[in-house]
């Protein structure tokens, strides 16, 4: 007997998820995006660690990404494409440090960092007297700061390429002051050749006025005027700690359009950052071409492409100059096979 | 044995009946002289266990569940009423032994074979070791790296929170900058578009009389997000160093170079003083 389907069956509705715009809808530039994941087991902190990457990286990622442990590269890369992710940030850990792989998908370069040190967020915020979350902190993207990267030097150049380019541009015609919350630093340090990133969140202060008032008009909330003798006094009176805190001429700016309800158009403010985390040391290893594949365009643990390159060259110099592009060719194998070898120390 | 076991069994069991029957007004020590005797059975049950007897131990057992079942385990041994304190002091003194004194540091052992309980706590104990030894290890290579910040800011902290500020400050002049001319304009309104546009137009033409200023080799390069939040930039996309390079381009990134065939030089030296580092 046939059975008589219910006429009101539930339409299996498709959950539609909010869907980010892949242009940003002002400038009309593509907004990158990113996917922070782990290649192999990672212990309890560098789990951590991701988490407080993908927080960083928001609200452009996935932040609640899920991975196996059968999902290799390409399946993230397939996913990728039609997500319009154009970033990875990948933490892997071997029996020396941790890594770090930033790469542009699909076609790379991949920059790999090993983490010499790194600190959580919620190490820093233990650190702090008193950490600082506003609600709406990590709603946009962060401003990027490359510090020190200038010494023309080619890799350094190609890091910071890729630095800038993992956060949607800014258009200073037309951004919001109020979104730009937190900043990422990236300081190159010429003499260790490490990398500072620190991540820190942007607070406004007006300039000049005392602590009470500030915390009055900021709170809204009614003041304690047991101490006082008179109402004035509450205006007239600094509380103490108004006067510490020394601002210095470079960190003030007047601002564009009002921030808040402190912090006017026509009056100076402050610029204070705090940490908020995760702060790492990351050394620059090796850049690869291509996507964790490819030519090793640089390698900082004896770079014996370019040594080699450059003992060819200098032989061949001294014997003609004629036929180089049979060189360069050769070049290129031995350079697939040094890459491979990288590649399998890496692994281990 | 067997036999003389099941006797004892059935003499428990018929005590226990006659104190069922008898009272329950007892005296706080005689009850307390029935815990010990509770005490004693589990540690002969111990002794005869040691001496491999499972079979009798069941039977045993059995017969306690059903005295367990019955309700309350009834205190006092009647039938040696006055060999009862003697034991019952014996036993206060067993159990009160701690494991203060440096000989027998297993604290009361009811056993009688007291060396192979002592031989067995600290083969545990060594087993315990390695395995919290070979925890420590994985966790530290799990740590390795992870360092707990200072409670307060050093000089190389502070100087990176200055190198921040000054970012911000920089970026947020320029926005203040750009933003202070169409201050009151609402750009979706037509009319006070067309004062941005010739604003920007303007200025957009200022720029390129300027040579770019950042090929100059500032050693601080300031980029919010790609460069176009730095003050210096030119305002005209394509003049930017970072043009086109969220596009995909980026592979391309060291073609241009190489054919001028000088930066390969310039990479080199590089390398070879951090090979002579190490």
């Amino acid at each position: 007997m046939a059975r008589f389907r219910n006429k009101k069956r539930k339409v299996f509705v498709k959950p539609v998820a909010k869907k980010q715009p892949s242009v940003d809808h002002v400038t009309g530039e593509k907004i990158p995006k990113s996917f922070v994941f782990s290649r192999g087991k990672l212990p309890g902190p560098l789990r951590q660690l991701q988490m407080d990457l993908r927080k960083l990286m928001l609200p452009f990622t996935a932040l609640k990404l899920k991975e196996k442990k059968r999902n290799n590269l390409k399946d993230f890369l397939n996913v990728a494409g039609p997500m319009g992710v154009t970033h990875f940030l990948i933490l892997s850990k071997t029996e020396s440090a941790p890594y770090l792989r930033v790469a542009r998908t699909p076609q790379g370069p991949t920059i790999t960092f090993k983490i010499q040190e790194y600190s959580l967020a919620s190490d820093i915020a233990q650190s702090q007297l008193r950490p600082r979350c506003p609600q709406d902190l990590f709603k946009n993207s962060p401003l990027i700061v490359l510090s020190g990267f200038g010494t023309g030097e080619q890799h350094l150049k190609l890091t910071t390429i890729m630095f800038q380019n993992i956060f949607p541009a800014i258009d200073i015609n037309t951004v919001k002051l109020s979104s730009c919350q937190r900043i990422v630093l990236l300081n190159y340090n010429k003499d260790t050749k490490l990398i500072d990133f620190r991540h820190y969140s942007i607070r406004l202060q007006p300039v000049g006025v005392s602590r009470r008032i500030r915390k009055f008009v900021q709170n809204h909330q009614v003041p304690d005027l047991r101490t006082l003798q008179d109402v004035s006094d509450f205006v007239t009176k600094a509380g103490y700690g108004s006067e510490s805190e020394a601002d210095d001429e470079a960190a003030t700016v007047s601002l564009a359009a009002d921030l808040g309800r402190a912090n006017r158009v026509s009056t100076k403010s402050a610029v204070k950052l705090q940490e908020i985390g995760p702060r790492m040391t990351l050394q620059l290893m090796k850049i690869e071409e291509g996507l964790c594949s490819g030519v090793v365009i640089f390698s900082e643990y004896g770079n014996s492409n370019a040594k080699e390159k450059q003992d060819k060259k200098e032989r061949k110099e001294g014997e003609d100059g004629d036929d180089e592009d049979n060189d360069e060719d050769s070049k290129e194998e031995e350079d697939d096979d040094d890459e491979t070898e990288d590649f399998n120390e890496e692994e281990e | 044995m067997k036999k003389f076991l099941q006797k004892k069994a059935r003499s428990y069991n018929s005590d226990d009946d006659e104190v069922e029957e008898e009272d329950r007004n007892l005296k706080w020590g005689e009850k307390q002289s029935g815990v010990v005797k509770d005490e004693v059975k589990g540690g002969f049950k111990s002794k005869f266990s040691d001496s491999d007897e499972e079979g009798e131990e069941n039977g045993e057992e059995k017969i306690e569940v059903s005295e367990d079942e019955d309700g309350e385990i009834q205190p006092g041994v009647m039938r040696f009423s006055e060999g009862c304190k003697a034991f019952r002091l014996a036993f206060k003194k067993i159990t009160k032994k701690t494991a203060s004194t440096d000989h027998d540091v297993l604290g009361p052992v009811l056993s009688a074979h007291k060396k192979l309980v002592a031989e067995k706590l600290a083969e545990e104990e060594a087993e315990r070791k390695v395995k919290g030894e070979a925890k420590k290890e994985k966790h530290l290579v799990g740590e390795k790296g992870h360092v707990k910040p200072a409670n307060y800011l050093d000089s190389h902290e502070k100087h990176l929170v200055g190198v921040a500020t000054r970012g911000v400050v920089k970026l947020f002049n320029a926005v203040n900058k750009a933003q202070n001319s169409q201050r009151g304009l609402n750009p979706s309104r037509s009319k006070d578009e067309k004062v941005i546009k010739r604003q920007r137009k303007e200025a957009f033409f200022s720029v390129l009389g300027q040579t770019p200023s950042q090929n100059t080799g500032s050693i601080e390069k300031i980029g919010a997000s790609a460069g176009s939040g730095s003050v210096d930039a030119p305002a005209w996309a394509p003049l930017r160093d970072n043009y086109m390079l969220t596009n995909s381009k980026l592979k391309d990134w060291d073609k241009m170079p190489d054919t001028a065939a000088v930066d390969d030089f310039g990479l080199r030296p590089d390398a070879d003083s951090s090979s002579d580092d190490e």
